[in-house]
């Protein structure tokens, strides 16, 4: 199923679609404010883009020296290759303890690479423990959107949710009264909670340490309970010095939500004295993608979201209309790389108007990847065949004077005698499902341009001072 | 553990990564050091800044503004519940309040940096109800970079702590409050 199909879904209600696009376009103007803020806010920009492209220039390098400092610091590393075997470490340190109940906090990876079913699968109770997160978990459904998980739902979704999980009162669609039945429910959890999963923004390669950003407190809530702390990584979240935070940690809120910062910016290097700490090192596809230079970049992403806040057409569509982890601009050249012939549609859900490049704060080419991955998909078949010849008969015809004359002769007369069923017959013209064609002109340009009055073959010279 | 893993993993790297990039090197942008954008900032973000002359006021302010709290926690005076790294989890999830020194406030964000020796166990930072940081005026910087600047090292544990926690999951509506410390005061001295 492509990406329109399911947008088209998404759009059969138009009240929620504007509500959709409003609150998105409400959250990229309090990026806007917060990126105004800040007078250096374009060269923090340009910094981040630099310290990740040298990064990516020496990951191996970075990597061993992280994994050597993690582990002089006591931390157990784990290297995964793909997803199956990020579930199978994970299982693994989970059964050595006992361990049944397990407490998450927020990590794409983790939704990446499936971890959830796996582990209920296992008789493993996981609690996802970040609001959104709690509530589409409830609702089995899953984020769509890497910051704001559930801003695909209205509170008198969430009151109903709530009202047959955490039995709130019927109807009860209050934020604040929500807010504080889910604190209840998962302070619960917390405290019963023997290992903590939760995600990485940034990998210090210097000091082996991660850091862990969240606005409501639930990483450090969960690690700090729990005794055994599971941290999982991508291998591109690792940055060389402790110092570079600085740039990182400047931009990644106000990208996201517009905060100046997050209100828990949390560094985890050591466990406490008779507690455990496991870090997961995870490639699934990275270091493929890493391979592919017009699409390198995209590794350097930090996961703000502020791509997807500024898409008109992740704003119109929704996250669940892409179908991968990470929706958006960069999930649609992200997911590619994992799956092409899955995600073929995504980077045609795009006008290529270029925002999303220009609020990224690691300075992703996001949408000349998105024209690059069209490239590559065409030359391997991967798009549809009425597209596909649509395209190239387009081609032939605007690359001649004379077939283009006289196309446009034909379709002026078509479009005044044909009737408007046929011309606009979604069978025929997908283009007129939403649209309507002008009204065609007697003449065009050229021919009008033709019979005026000829100019003087030569131009009077100029005079020329002496 | 798969050590295959790891060697195809950091293999892999090797062969696809791009030619060596230089590392930039980042300036300190200066800004702005003042307890008045300090307490503006952190305004903004749900938190609040109450100004004493010296520590000798920090228990009369703290009786004033928390006249209900029972179950206090702080290494700064005689408070009702002692704790340490060791402190049972039920213990912990019963403080009403906890009273922390911290060491370094961040203007431009309203951050303060809460290293864990300072905070007497880990979670105790997130389970207290209310949280209140301690914090010598003289320490506060303009940006993140003066901050990571300063400090020597993170420790087995620290964070950031910039206003109370919070949520905006539901419809984007801001709810103070989230899982972790209900409310945030900075007392500067």
């Amino acid at each position: 199923m492509s990406h329109a199909i399911r947008a088209d879904k998404f759009l059969l209600d138009a009240d929620r679609t504007t509500w959709h696009d409003e609150t998105l376009w409400f959250v990229r103007e309090k990026r806007d404010r917060a990126a105004y803020g800040v007078p250096e806010f374009q060269e923090l920009r340009e910094l981040a883009s630099g310290i990740k492209n040298h990064t990516l220039s020496r990951l191996d390098l970075y990597l061993q020296e992280f994994e050597a400092a993690a582990q002089a610091n006591g931390v157990h590393v784990h290297w995964a290759a793909d997803a199956a075997e990020h579930n199978a470490i994970i299982l693994d340190i989970i059964q050595q303890q006992g361990a049944t109940r397990i407490v998450k906090s927020k990590s794409m990876l983790t939704e990446e690479c499936h971890l959830n079913p796996y582990l209920i699968k296992h008789g493993i109770e996981v609690v996802d423990t970040d609001l959104g997160e709690r509530i589409i978990q409830f609702r089995d459904e899953p984020p769509s959107h890497i910051v704001l998980p559930a801003i695909h739902l209205k509170k008198e979704d969430v009151g109903d949710t709530f009202h047959t999980h955490l039995g709130t009162e019927k109807g009860e669609s209050d934020p604040q009264r929500l807010t504080e039945a889910a604190r209840q429910h998962l302070r619960g959890k917390f405290i019963a909670g023997e290992v903590a999963i939760s995600g990485v923004n940034f990998a210090i390669a210097e000091t082996g340490g991660v850091v862990v950003c969240t606005n409501e407190g639930n990483a450090d809530l969960g690690v700090n309970l729990a005794a055994v702390h599971i941290a999982c990584m991508g291998i591109e979240k690792i940055i060389p010095r402790l110092t570079d935070l600085g740039v990182f940690t400047r931009l990644l809120a106000r990208s996201a939500t517009g905060q100046p910062v997050t209100t828990y910016t949390s560094h985890f290097t050591k466990p406490v004295a008779g507690k455990e700490m496991h870090i997961v090192i995870v490639d699934n596809g990275r270091t493929q993608q890493l391979g592919r230079p017009d699409f390198r970049a995209s590794l350097k992403c930090i996961r703000c979201g502020a791509c997807m806040n500024t898409c008109p057409v992740y704003r119109r569509s929704g996250g669940h209309s892409y179908d991968f982890t990470v929706p958006g601009p960069i999930g649609a050249i992200l997911s590619p790389n994992i799956d092409m012939k899955k995600h073929a549609s995504l980077p045609f859900a795009s006008t290529l108007c270029g925002s999303c490049t220009d609020v990224c704060p690691v300075k992703i080419d996001i949408h000349t990847q998105l024209y690059k991955w069209r490239q590559v998909l065409g030359e391997a078949n991967e798009i549809p065949a009425a597209k596909k010849w649509s395209m190239k008969f387009m081609g032939r015809v605007l690359a001649s004077t004379r077939v283009y004359g006289l196309g446009g002769q034909f379709a002026r007369k078509a479009l005044r005698l044909l009737p408007h069923g046929l011309t606009h017959a979604p069978s025929m013209n997908a283009w007129a499902v939403a649209r309507e064609l002008p009204e065609a002109p007697r003449q065009s340009f050229r021919e009008w341009y033709a019979k005026q009055p000829q100019p003087a073959t030569q131009l009077p010279n100029p005079k020329v001072p002496a | 553990m798969s050590t295959a893993s790891r060697d195809r993993i950091l293999d892999a790297a090797r062969a696809n990564k791009p030619a060596e990039l230089p590392l930039p090197t980042v300036p300190d942008f200066g800004g702005e050091a003042t307890i008045e954008r300090f307490t503006t900032v952190l305004a903004g973000i749900g938190g609040t800044v109450v100004r004493m002359s010296g520590l000798a006021e920090l228990v009369p302010t703290l009786q004033q503004l928390f006249p209900e709290a029972r179950a206090t926690a702080s290494p700064l005076f005689a408070a009702s519940v002692p704790i340490n790294a060791q402190t049972p989890t039920g213990i912990l999830a019963a403080i009403d309040l906890a009273v922390l020194p911290g060491e370094i406030g961040v203007a431009e964000n309203g951050a303060v940096w809460l290293p864990e020796a300072n905070m007497m166990n880990r979670a105790l930072p997130t389970i207290t109800q209310h949280l209140a940081l301690v914090l010598d005026q003289r320490r506060i910087v303009a940006t993140m970079h003066q901050a990571y600047a300063q400090l020597p090292n993170t420790g087995g544990y620290g964070k950031f702590v910039a206003g109370p926690s919070k949520t905006a999951d539901i419809e984007q509506s801001l709810v103070i409050g989230a899982h972790g410390a209900r409310s945030l005061v900075v007392l500067l001295y």
